[in-house]
């Protein structure tokens, strides 16, 4: 049987997949069941403010996935946009955190555009199913975000 | 130079969570201060208002929709601004502004615009104009 850590790291690692998902596909199926849907969940993205409460924590997702339509540096490669690095994972009763290093790498029509976060995700077990409760990436540098913000506006 | 019939109005609809303001002036600028993730109540008032206080705008009117405490929003929240996007492709204005906030509502606001057809009306800045 697995311990509560491996089920805590599980999810984790689950979280990323579920992220490198939506940024290379904009699907968000699996980034929506990866969380608990209650009124306590919040996440903060490299670009934006507090999403706090499930429904606005659903929509930031979404706008993450929607934000990327423009985008087709991944469309003929095959590696990664990004992943966790340094995965330290601490597991408090039913509660869990995991603190690591988020690299990503995006292929703009003006070159790459590379991006090292740390981040915190917090998992929480509810009725023995670990799901995702909070995730806080640092602020992305201001060049980064309006690198970002050229490619929605369709001028990258 | 044409003259609003109001000179001065002010209107607030929702509360400190999600809502927005309207603010005209004797010059027929129109100004839309929104925050915060919008309830439905909110979305209804706005998706029939709005629409409607732009009417107000003249050839030489200033309009500025204020982002900055705006979160991102769901999905009636997109279709009301939509609507007021749409709205102002028909109208004549001499300046329309979006004032930034957080990175993720603008990149929102900056899709809507493009799928209004609307980017051309409307640029981001980072402060109100004086006189707004």
């Amino acid at each position: 049987m697995a311990s509560a850590k491996d089920e805590a790291t599980k999810v984790i690692y689950q979280f990323y997949d579920a992220l490198e998902d939506l940024l290379r596909t904009r699907r968000t199926g699996a980034m929506l069941e990866i969380w608990h849907h209650t009124d306590y969940v919040a996440t903060s993205h490299p670009f934006g403010s507090w999403a706090r409460g499930w429904t606005e924590v659903k929509v930031n997702w979404e706008e993450s996935a929607a934000a990327l339509d423009n985008y087709r540096g991944h469309d003929t490669r095959t590696d990664g946009i990004g992943a966790i690095h340094d995965l330290e994972m601490i597991v408090l009763g039913d509660t869990a955190y995991g603190t690591g290093i988020y690299r990503s790498r995006l292929y703009m029509s003006d070159g790459e555009l590379d991006l090292v976060l740390n981040c915190t995700t917090i998992a929480h077990c509810i009725d023995g199913v670990w799901k995702i409760v909070h995730h806080h990436a640092d602020q992305a540098p201001l060049a980064w975000q309006a690198a970002i913000g050229r490619m929605v506006a369709g001028h990258s | 130079m044409e003259v609003p019939e109001a000179p001065h109005s002010f209107a607030e609809v929702g509360s400190k969570a999600g809502g927005y303001r309207f603010f005209g002036n004797a010059e027929g600028n129109l100004r839309i201060a929104a925050w915060g993730f919008w309830p439905i109540e909110v979305i209804r008032v706005f998706g029939a208002e709005a629409p409607a206080a732009t009417q107000t705008l003249t050839r030489t009117s200033v309009f500025v929709f204020d982002g900055t405490d705006l979160k991102p929003q769901g999905t009636e929240g997109q279709e009301a601004i939509r609507m007021l996007f749409h709205s102002l492709t028909r109208l004549p204005f001499a300046k329309g502004l979006i004032i930034r906030g957080n990175a993720m509502t603008c990149m929102q606001l900056a899709r809507l615009l493009r799928e209004c057809g609307a980017e051309r009306r409307l640029e981001f800045a980072d402060t109100l104009p004086f006189g707004t």
